[in-house]
């Protein structure tokens, strides 16, 4: 029953992708996925968790349509091996959910090939060697019928004519290839498999540091001392590249794309460096015993000092940003510095939750990957392109008209319309003109496999003339 | 280990696998004879990399008396999956030439049989 039913599978796998571009095709294999998923695992599809991350699989898949972005295709990616990776373990954390998805989708049945249970090793010995007998039945016999037919062939003519007229070419073997590997891919998630080593190991390990055997007094001590001096000299190094930092942002507001640029920039890798430092030495100094000290208060409080002064760091590079985005509008790259400074800020409230609480290091990977996964999602519900366009169209000091016409499709109807107000130069206006065209075309030659929101949308469909 | 019996069967395999898939594209006749000539560095390269990446593995990260089927399970996964990493960068970068994608998937099929291969020795 499942082997037709991954057939039958494997054979709308081809249909849909095979020679399509990435659009409806996607969303449709995700519900093919999960109906192949819950056919192959009922009783764990009543599990809160698993029905939660289906259901997120099913809104990416919703998004891959309304956006067709190239962020919505990866969280859909994403979102489906984490789905598959819990099926084999639900419990397990968001990253070990990943590579046991990974994996399964990759090598499951490799894996399934060699993971046998001894006591029912006969029975299984006893499957694969019908399989090779299949294989040696159908295979044998045809790869000696091509030789033969081979060298018969230059030794009869009227034969070397029969065979001449057999055209196979009706069958496309590339899109049978290609249902082989949708079997593949199907035959590997029915029954996800799970890394072993990786998996126990989260299931066996909490959030909470455990005090260790070895607690030498004189060691910690010395620990403290070095820790309290260093965060000291940190602390006070930061709050002075913070007092010069806003002194330089107060002194003069430059709106030279080239400084605020620098600014920003600068100001990034700064603060790329100072944030790993600051989570590496202070992962280092409450990697154990040292939370469990008595003294230690004045090296927590310093820590959570330097958290709270690279968090304000964080805030002030953002303000730059502010100002580059109302000036120049937004970029990819300045949309991108926005997600980091967020993703740094979460990363250190996790960081400080981590001392407070004496977590360990499993707990802040735990939970930035949660995070991380969560942000993902909610990136991917937005058309970046429509949204960058939309911004700098409406509230840009300075229009990067050439910028906006190097992005995606998504914008070409937003471009049209600016063009059709008459505002830019002659170039630009070819320029958005051909793009438009060129998407039109684009629309109205789709296959069914490729159709995203845009195909619906009620917008004019028809070439305009060029003004 | 039984190196040879396993490097003779991957070739095989890799062989099948490389020229069922460039065969989708064209079949033509006059190059049978360089598919059994092909033989011959399918083999230097399935030789390379199964001594070189995958009795590594079977040669000094097996414990004392740790089966191999015990080993497969521990190290098979992270092994595998770098190897689809490598495997899908690889065409990536050569922009899904068909010639590459067969070598891509013939590597990529043949090391991990050659894994269950090495796992089931002790059980036949």
């Amino acid at each position: 029953m499942k082997q037709t039913i991954i057939i039958i599978s494997s054979l709308l796998f081809s249909t849909l992708f095979y020679g399509q571009s990435i659009g409806l095709n996607l969303s449709l294999f995700s519900l093919l996925a999960l109906v192949i998923l819950i056919i192959g695992n009922p009783n764990t599809f009543k599990n809160k968790t698993i029905l939660m991350y289906a259901g997120l699989y099913i809104i990416t898949a919703v998004l891959v349509f309304f956006q067709n972005s190239i962020v919505a295709i990866i969280t859909n990616c994403i979102a489906f091996f984490t789905l598959v990776g819990s099926i084999s373990q639900s419990k397990s954390s968001v990253f070990v959910n990943w590579l046991n998805g990974i994996y399964t989708t990759t090598a499951g049945f490799f894996h399934r090939n060699f993971d046998y249970d001894e006591k029912k090793e006969q029975p299984k010995l006893k499957q694969d060697i019908d399989i090779l007998q299949w294989v040696k039945l159908i295979g044998i016999p045809l790869i000696f019928s091509i030789v033969f037919i081979l060298l018969y062939k230059n030794g009869n003519t009227v034969f070397n004519d029969l065979i001449s007229k057999i055209n196979f070419k009706f069958i496309n073997l590339q899109w049978v290839l290609f249902s082989v590997l949708g079997y593949y891919l199907f035959n590997n998630i029915i029954n996800p498999v799970q890394v072993e080593s990786a998996t126990t190991s989260d299931l066996e390990t909490g959030n909470t540091l455990i005090q260790t055997e070895n607690f030498s007094e004189e060691n910690l001590k010395k620990e403290k001392q070095l820790g309290t001096t260093l965060m000291l000299l940190l602390n006070v190094l930061i709050v002075f590249y913070l007092v010069t930092d806003i002194i330089a942002l107060n002194s003069g507001t430059t709106s030279n794309a080239v400084v605020l640029s620098s600014q920003v920039h600068s100001g990034i890798n700064a603060l790329i460096a100072s944030i790993i430092i600051a989570i590496v030495i202070i992962l280092y100094f409450f990697r154990g015993n040292l939370n469990f000290y008595k003294d230690t208060q004045a090296l927590k409080n310093l820590s959570f000092a330097w958290i709270i002064l690279n968090a304000a760091l964080v805030i002030l590079i953002a303000l730059k940003n502010n100002h580059y985005v109302t000036a120049y509008g937004f970029t990819y790259k300045r949309v991108g510095v926005y997600i980091y400074l967020l993703l740094t800020f979460i990363g250190l409230i996790t960081t400080f939750l981590k001392v407070l609480q004496t977590k360990n290091l499993l707990f802040l990977f735990r939970m930035n990957t949660q995070v991380a996964f969560v942000l993902l999602i909610g990136l991917s519900t937005v058309n970046w392109d429509s949204f960058i366009t939309k911004y700098n169209i409406n509230n840009a000091v300075s229009l990067d008209v050439n910028y906006l016409i190097r992005l995606s499709n998504n914008n070409a109807f937003l471009l049209n319309n600016l063009r059709k107000k008459g505002t830019l130069g002659p170039v630009n206006n070819q320029a958005i003109f051909v793009k438009h065209k060129a998407y039109l075309k684009e629309l109205n030659t789709r296959n069914w496999q490729e159709y995203t929101f845009a195909n619906f949308q009620e917008n004019d469909n028809s070439e305009t003339p060029y003004n | 280990m039984n190196l040879p019996s396993n490097i003779g069967k991957s070739t095989l395999l890799a062989t099948c696998v490389f020229w069922i898939i460039n065969f989708t594209e064209e079949f033509d006749q006059d190059i049978l004879g360089l598919v059994l000539l092909s033989i011959i560095p399918i083999c230097i390269c399935v030789t390379l990399v199964i001594i070189l990446t995958i009795c590594p593995v079977f040669w000094f990260l097996k414990k004392e008396d740790e089966s191999n089927y015990s080993l497969a399970k521990r190290c098979f996964p992270y092994y595998i999956i770098l190897m689809f990493g490598l495997c899908a960068l690889g065409a990536t970068t050569t922009y899904y030439e068909l010639y590459f994608i067969s070598f891509l998937v013939s590597a990529f099929i043949t090391t991990a049989q050659s894994w269950v291969w090495f796992t089931k020795e002790k059980m036949a």
